[in-house]
């Protein structure tokens, strides 16, 4: 055999070793991950609302925010991811300052926003001009604001329900906004009046979700939103309303009863301020 | 000199054989797909025919829920039907053969799977579901009568039929003959003669090594993403994983030396092609539509969305704890979690997991019976065919046998293979999930106070490929249960809980002590399931689809974190579909497009007076979809519980006093679906539904019976003082 075929079937034989070595070490394939994918799938594009919610900030890729959504997303990952109320508060002012029902860079999506785009029945454009008001930010900013100024996180609530009248919860952080201001003042007379209008808020809050008996069949709870009910109790009696929070508490044992609580022991101890109460209220 | 030749020659020949070393091409680019190679045509086959010589790939892939398992199940049937019933047939495939003609005109006669460019919604509505399931089927039936297996409906729109609709599962039965059998009555269980028919087998081994590359015109963001945007070609050509592969025995089929497709094959790209799903509907809240010449008009939202998620993940760079890409198939078809695990990093949490991307050595094809003249077999680096997911069979063993073959694996089988994986697909799928996530408590304060908040403070970092959960990521359920009791066992706080309560729209009056059947407390939802009518409107005046009953739980976390910022209540990492209700003009009086789908205190249609979000059940009904709730993968996030431990009053009122430490223990648990879905659809596609008389597909009987959430994948513990 002369060199050269030597050479070749040694060539040859590396060449197909080599091809073995590879196939088993599963570098085969010419595909690269990421050719047809230019974009960024992650990066919600508004239509015509703005993407309400949360997302991932470091999918954004961006390090300095230009516009509200951007603004709240950040404020989000300073209040989440970081902990970092006092940045949280100022990115999120800075959303609604961009998303404002006073300045008009905003608006609320009614009949009258499809009036005046000259759209069918029901369906929307696929942009707005102002863009919808976000909940998000004020939800966001207004719980930030409630110890510190509880006015302004009830008007950040508020702001809420006109952009959703029937959204659920808001009323309920509205209630809970107006006992910090009650527990808050010195003023026996906002005292009340703070107590009252938390009052008024749980009760519109029970008002969205109402039991009826058509719920009563679908469930058979006989009440709902147990917080709400045990909040309000606990206004009645600061109130000394024992009558009214009896019954509140009376709606929150029905609530639990298929549901019971995040903190169990409230409905032990609602039984026991029951028959307290009752008590309280014979003796009078 | 002659080295440098020899050394030369070398790369030359090394880049000829494999490309190695030499910088990766594209499978395909951007323009029309290449000619289809010119081998000669072979039907696509169901499984069976694949057996003789490759057995072990059979049994693992018979496993699978994507190979057969899907196309019976009562929930991938029932969802399918619920979006039907409220939109008149719409997801039924059209063929070439249809006179269906769009309100334009134009005739519709193409499904998602054969339209070449999708330009009308409709296009991708007709066959929506059976495109990505049964996408070989559909495509040979949409000129072989003979060879079509899901019908064309008689009447769609306003002129749906729903007393005569069937099940997907109902036309995937056959005879000895091959011929289709169908039920007497829609839903009926299988004929004692009944087969399972080519469709019936789900994913075949053709559809895969069937694979001519991606369907870059077909898919919206021209990538080759989601709604099995592949070009399949049924030839005798099959692509396999290897190069210079052996020659296969009476020439049953070849094997592709093509390194693009075998390199599609190999890629994450491959599966990316189906592990999106697109939903054709308006989404109100994010720019996506097709951008293919003369597709703007088709819009969507994303509803399955793992692959994009692993596109842009850290698995799919090197940039992750184990400095290489890995693909889906280095834990969906190898010996993952069952080949050691490896401890790393990910932030301030140290984590220990299964090692991805272990093979198992065996022989690619069965010695001795499969290759021409016997020529013998190396045992190499092969791929499992389990592809072990979340899913498991919520069917009895005997039914999956009278609908998918009398050879069907029992779900819950002991034992493992030769290679140390469980054989049965429950166990697999309980060892899958234990792998995907891992927590910690230890930023929790150290002391509490009575009467006082304190924080407890859960870690959470999803170690798999995509985000956690992933799929149908709007209703797989991930969650974190959360219990604090004192010393003496005082249970002082519970979140992620369930309460075995009544259920009466499904019948079960009294609880039944089972608690796999309960949802979480976070939200209480009916979901309408609608009524008969004689006269069939499409929409949800009386096919149902909106939430009947929609109030907050004691448990309230979802809404509250992620729009309010409030550090209490559940932790769920499900991702949510919206519906955005949009008011009406006060003169448009047929419009409902407010119609909350409940009623107000006083009994009347609760309406939404100004643009609505709300939590729906049903993919068919959201404009809107929020898919960041789940957990990124390798992105540790913590969520804050503010807890407040009762005052000492309250202690005295009780009868006890908090004895410290607390004790703290936190863990997720996953949840097959959301029982509230299950019993829409039990609701929906029941004889009280719109149908009339029901497709017997889901009841409160399969639901107490099959229905198994796996508690515990991860936990954490840790202790407070009270002060």
């Amino acid at each position: 055999m002369s060199s050269r075929v030597l050479r070749l079937s040694l060539l040859l034989s590396i060449w197909l070793l080599l091809g073995v070595v590879v196939a088993q070490a599963g570098t085969y394939g010419s595909y690269k991950p990421g050719d047809f994918q230019t974009t960024n799938p992650n990066y919600p594009v508004p239509n015509p609302f703005y993407f309400e919610g949360r997302i991932d900030w470091n999918l954004l890729g961006i390090t300095q925010p230009s516009n509200t959504w951007e603004y709240l997303q950040r404020g989000i990952h300073y209040q989440d991811d970081l902990d970092d109320t006092k940045s949280a508060i100022a990115d999120y002012q800075t959303a609604l300052s961009l998303n404002s029902l006073q300045n008009g860079t905003c608006q609320i999506v009614t009949a009258a926003s499809l009036v005046q785009t000259g759209t069918t029945a029901g369906t929307l454009p696929s942009t707005l001009s102002p863009a919808p008001c976000i909940f998000t930010i004020r939800l966001r900013l207004g719980y930030l604001l409630r110890q510190s100024n509880p006015a302004q996180a009830i008007s950040m609530f508020q702001e809420v329900l006109q952009i959703d009248p029937i959204k659920l919860g808001v009323n309920s952080l509205i209630g809970a906004t107006y006992v910090i201001q009650a527990e808050q003042t010195v003023d026996k007379t906002a005292q009340q009046v703070a107590y009252n209008n938390a009052i008024q808020a749980f009760q519109a809050e029970l008002a969205l979700s109402p039991v009826t008996p058509q719920t009563i069949a679908l469930t058979n709870d006989l009440a709902n939103n147990a917080h709400v009910h045990w909040a309000l109790s606990e206004i009645y009696q600061a109130l000394g309303q024992n009558s009214n929070a009896i019954t509140e508490l009376q709606s929150y044992l029905q609530a639990t009863q298929w549901h019971s609580d995040v903190y169990p022991w409230r409905i032990t101890l609602a039984n026991t301020m029951i028959t307290s109460l009752q008590g309280k209220t014979r003796s009078k | 000199m002659r080295t440098k030749v020899t050394i030369l020659s070398l790369v030359g020949l090394c880049a000829l054989q494999l490309g190695c070393g030499v910088q990766q091409t594209p499978v395909a680019t951007v323009g029309p797909p290449p000619p289809p190679p010119q081998f000669q045509p072979q039907p696509f086959q169901r499984p069976e025919s694949c057996l003789p010589c490759h057995q072990r790939q059979y049994d693992e892939l018979r496993q699978a829920v994507k190979a057969g398992y899907r196309n019976v199940s009562p929930l991938f049937n029932g969802l399918e039907s619920a979006g039907n019933l409220i939109n008149g047939g719409l997801l039924r495939p059209v063929y070439a053969d249809s006179k269906v003609v769009l309100p334009d005109g134009t005739l519709l006669n193409t499904n998602m799977f054969s339209s070449p460019v999708l330009t009308e919604t409709r296009q991708v509505q007709a066959g929506f579901c059976v495109t990505c399931h049964n996408p070989n089927v559909e495509m040979i039936s949409d000129k072989d009568l003979s060879a079509r297996e899901v019908p064309q409906l008689d009447g769609l729109g306003q002129n749906f039929l729903p007393t005569l609709f069937r099940p997907l599962r109902d036309y995937a039965m056959v005879d000895s003959s091959h011929k289709q059998i169908i039920p007497t009555n829609p839903g009926d269980y299988p004929p004692t003669d009944a087969l399972p028919s080519l469709g019936a087998a789900g994913i075949t081994c053709d559809l895969c090594h069937n694979q001519n590359g991606p369907d870059l015109n077909r898919s919206f963001m021209h990538d080759g993403f989601a709604n099995t945007s592949l070009i399949l070609t049924p030839t005798k050509e099959k692509v396999g994983p290897f190069l210079f592969p052996v020659g296969v025995k009476d020439s049953f089929h070849v094997v592709s030396n093509d390194p693009d497709r075998i390199g599609f094959l190999r890629a994450g790209a491959f599966c990316n092609s189906c592990h999106d799903v697109r939903v054709p509907n308006n989404n109100l809240t994010s720019q996506e539509y097709n951008i293919n010449p003369g597709g703007s008009k088709v819009k969507f939202f994303r509803l399955e969305n793992l692959s994009s998620e692993w596109q842009v993940g850290a698995y799919n760079s090197t940039k992750n704890p184990f400095s290489q890409i890995v693909r889906c198939q280095d834990c969906h078809m190898s010996l993952f979690p069952y080949a050691g695990s490896s401890t790393y990093q990910v932030g301030d949490m140290t984590v220990t997991s299964p090692t991805p991307a272990v093979f198992p050595t065996d022989f690619a094809a069965v010695p001795g019976v499969s290759t021409d003249q016997n020529y013998p077999l190396p045992q190499r680096k092969v791929v499992t065919h389990f592809f072990t997911g979340v899913d498991v069979p919520l069917l009895s063993a005997d039914e999956l046998k009278a609908r998918l073959g009398s050879n069907y694996p029992d779900p819950n089988a002991t034992g493992t293979d030769t290679h140390g994986v469980p054989v049965g697909i429950v166990n697999r799928r309980e060892d899958l999930l234990k792998a995907a996530v891992r927590i910690n408590v230890s930023k929790s304060d150290t002391t509490a106070t009575p009467g006082q908040p304190f924080n407890v403070r859960v870690e959470a970092v999803s170690l798999t490929g995509h985000r956690l959960p992933a799929g149908f990521s709007q209703e797989r359920t991930v969650y974190v249960q959360l219990q604090v009791t004192d010393d003496n066992g005082f249970l002082v706080y519970q979140s992620g809980y369930v309460v075995d309560k009544p259920h009466p729209i499904t019948g079960e009056a009294a609880p039944d002590g089972n608690l796999d059947d309960e949802d979480i407390e976070h939200v209480h939802a009916v979901v309408d399931g609608g009524h008969y009518t004689p006269t069939y409107t499409p929409g949800t005046g009386t096919n149902g689809g909106n939430n009947a009953l929609l109030e907050l739980g004691p448990d309230d976390g979802p809404e509250g974190r992620v729009y309010a910022g409030v550090p209490e209540g559940l932790v769920l990492f499900r991702n949510e579909l919206t519906h955005v209700f949009v008011p009406c003009l006060p003169s448009a009086t047929t419009c409902t497009t407010d119609r909350v789908g409940r009623n107000d205190a006083q009994g009347n249609p609760l309406k939404a007076q100004t643009a609505h979000f709300e939590e729906t059940f049903n993919a068919a009904l959201a404009n809107s979809v929020d898919n960041f709730r789940s957990l990124q993968p390798l992105t540790p996030r913590t969520f804050t519980y503010a807890i407040q431990l009762p005052t000492l009053a309250e202690q005295q009122a009780l009868g006890i006093t908090i004895k410290g430490p607390l004790h703290v223990h936190a863990q997720v648990n996953f949840e097959h679906f959301p029982p509230l879905f299950l019993r829409y659809l039990a609701q929906t596609t029941g004889p009280g539904g719109p149908t009339g008389s029901g497709l017997q597909l889901v009841d409160e009987k399969l639901i107490d019976t099959k229905l198994k959430n796996i508690q515990n994948i991860a936990s954490a513990d840790t202790t407070v003082e009270v002060q």
